[in-house]
């Protein structure tokens, strides 16, 4: 009897489960599948209109309504280049650290409190962009810069920090952007390095390695691949982030010059101009959105694929 | 005769191997992870060129000896050890020792196999290059000695510089032994080497055991009682952190001279 219900066993709401649950997941796809059509559609006229040229040209003028986009994609693109060369390093630091230096009672408060840096919202890290770091970089970093180095203002140093001395530029938006991804990078690489099982770390110390030995040596190569993931993963975040660099980048079209020159991204410059746009202004802003969700759905696409190649 | 093997004044009932012979001597050893002690007193000699088995039931302290030998318990905040151990006649315990170069001299083989993310020659080079430059020729052929000595050359000779964590699960550890003793180190430690390993693995890990106590000095911590009789020449019993009995392998297993020895052997608990 038991038995018999055993083999039997049906459940009149399995069924009804099993399609709620492929409807979720169709509802996704229905989403994703929309946003980039309705990209498509909406961005159409401009692309077609300026065809190459809205990818090169760094003519952005609602005036005469001529578009070209080179600008915010050079910036989104090197500004978040720039904020993960900033975060790295510094993200493999603390990793390193809590994971294979510091005491228990060091470590859990640090954890804790790079996970409070993730959970500030980026409007906060916006304005303490532009009223903390900007005045305080122009006055202190920027100008100084410019006035030791104006003796001779065709040298690569003086070009490097040419500018308009107000704190609001490519640097600037850079240093925040890489605030802003660096908890969540150190959050999974120490995931990462605790993922590596401590025997290995003993065996690599066993055959009497020194701490710098271990963690370059072995830890690190250990996680390698994964590693290039989170990066990508970073990347991917700090080519979409909106308010805060539209706070600090300074919002100008054309290639930034220097690393102290103003400029814009993608995100940026659709917050800012998206009010007040209309008709081929807004086709090309739409066209915009879809350049940056082409460029972070192949990051993140590289990502997926470096993470889930790695084997322990 | 009847021990009380958990009274505070147990004596360990000891038989020791000649005292010129030996190259490693625990003296009255404790450990502590933190306030919780894990040994009490332990006393174990070791004999140069020859194989000493630990055996004893879970948690009775016999891998946390084995890892005071080398002194991998120092990577552990909290963890310390009191007494001495001395190694050549020099207390390794001693704050002043250089780890490093005691691991170099004492290297260890674990429980699971440990292959590092990179190819297997460079697995097996890796602990030489970070004490001594080599060329390559020298190199080259160390590294084929110690893959031959633990009985791995055959196998993976035509694929030196694939990684070593495509090897099966019996390679890996055997690959973990040739990496240990490519440092040439006096003492090789293992840690249940064989636990994870089939029977065709743990019989050549067994054979090459056998052979490398030539030239180095082989401690073992093993679960598997037939193991210890038919690979070591010492073996000592372990009990809740103390060394109950310590002897020649045979007499420990034959005519065990304390009660507790001899109902763990015969499998009356454990």
């Amino acid at each position: 009897m038991s038995e018999e219900k055993i083999l039997h066993k049906s459940d009149p709401f399995d069924p009804v489960f099993r399609y709620v649950a492929f409807a979720a997941a169709t509802l996704l796809m229905a989403v994703l599948g929309g946003i980039v059509v309705s990209l498509l559609i909406g961005g159409w006229p401009a692309l077609s209109k300026f065809g190459l040229n809205f990818f090169i040209s760094t003519t952005w003028n609602p005036v005469t309504d001529v578009y070209g986009g080179a600008g915010p994609i050079v910036g989104t693109i090197v500004s978040s280049l720039l904020a993960l060369a900033m975060a790295l390093p510094i993200a493999i630091g603390i990793a390193v650290f809590l994971t294979q230096f510091a005491p228990k009672f060091i470590s859990q408060p640090l954890s804790i409190a790079v996970e409070l840096l993730a959970g500030i919202p980026s409007i906060v890290y916006g304005m303490c962009g532009l009223f903390v770091l900007a005045p305080v970089f122009a006055a202190k970093v920027q100008l100084p810069l410019v006035m030791a180095l104006s003796n001779n203002p065709d040298s690569f140093w003086a070009k490097l920090v040419y500018g308009v001395p107000n704190g609001a530029n490519i640097f600037t938006a850079s240093l925040i952007l890489a605030i802003m991804i660096l908890p969540y990078m150190s959050a999974v690489f120490r995931e990462l390095f605790r993922s590596i099982p401590p025997q290995v770390r003993e065996a690599a110390f066993g055959v009497g390695a020194t701490p710098f030995e271990v963690i370059t040596g072995v830890i690190i190569p250990y996680v390698k691949k994964g590693m290039v993931g989170v990066v990508m993963l970073g990347l991917g975040r700090a080519l979409g982030e909106t308010m805060a660099v539209t706070f600090i980048i300074g919002n100008s079209h054309g290639f930034p010059k220097s690393l102290f020159d103003s400029g814009s991204t993608i995100a940026s410059t659709i917050a800012n101009e998206f009010n007040e746009a209309s008709g081929l202004h807004t086709s090309a802003l739409l066209a915009l959105g879809l350049v940056l969700f082409l460029i972070t759905f192949a990051v993140l696409a590289l990502a997926r694929a470096l993470l889930s190649s790695q084997r322990y | 005769m009847s021990t009380d093997t958990t009274s505070p004044d147990f004596k360990s009932v000891i038989t020791p191997p000649p005292a010129d012979s030996l190259i490693l001597e625990a003296r009255g050893v404790s450990f502590f992870y933190g306030t919780h002690q894990a040994l009490f007193g332990v006393d174990m000699p070791v004999r140069k060129n020859a194989i000493t088995a630990l055996i004893g039931p879970s948690g009775c302290g016999k891998s946390t000896l084995l890892r005071i030998f080398n002194r991998i318990y120092d990577l552990y905040p909290g963890q310390h050890a009191e007494g001495e151990i001395l190694l050549d006649g020099e207390n390794i315990l001693a704050p002043r020792v250089d780890v490093t170069a005691l691991r170099a001299r004492v290297g260890m083989v674990f429980q699971k196999p440990t292959p590092f993310p990179m190819s297997i020659y460079d697995n097996v080079a890796y602990g030489v290059r970070l004490h001594q430059s080599k060329s390559k020729s020298e190199m080259d052929e160390l590294v084929e000695t110690s893959l031959r000595r633990a009985a791995l050359w055959d196998e993976v000779k035509d694929k030196l510089h694939k990684s070593g964590l495509g090897l099966s699960g019996g390679q890996q550890q055997r690959l973990c032994v040739a990496r240990g003793i490519a440092v040439n180190p006096e003492i090789l430690l293992l840690d249940e080497p064989a636990s994870a390993l089939d029977p065709v693995s743990t019989a050549k890990l067994e054979d090459t055991l056998e052979e490398l106590k030539r030239d180095y000095t082989i401690v073992i911590v093993t679960h598997n009682l037939q193991q210890a009789a038919r690979l070591s020449d010492y073996t000592g019993f372990m009990f809740l952190g103390k060394m109950i009995e310590f002897g020649p392998t045979e007499e420990l297993f034959v005519k065990p001279k304390v009660d507790k020895t001899g109902d763990y052997i015969g499998g009356r608990f454990g």
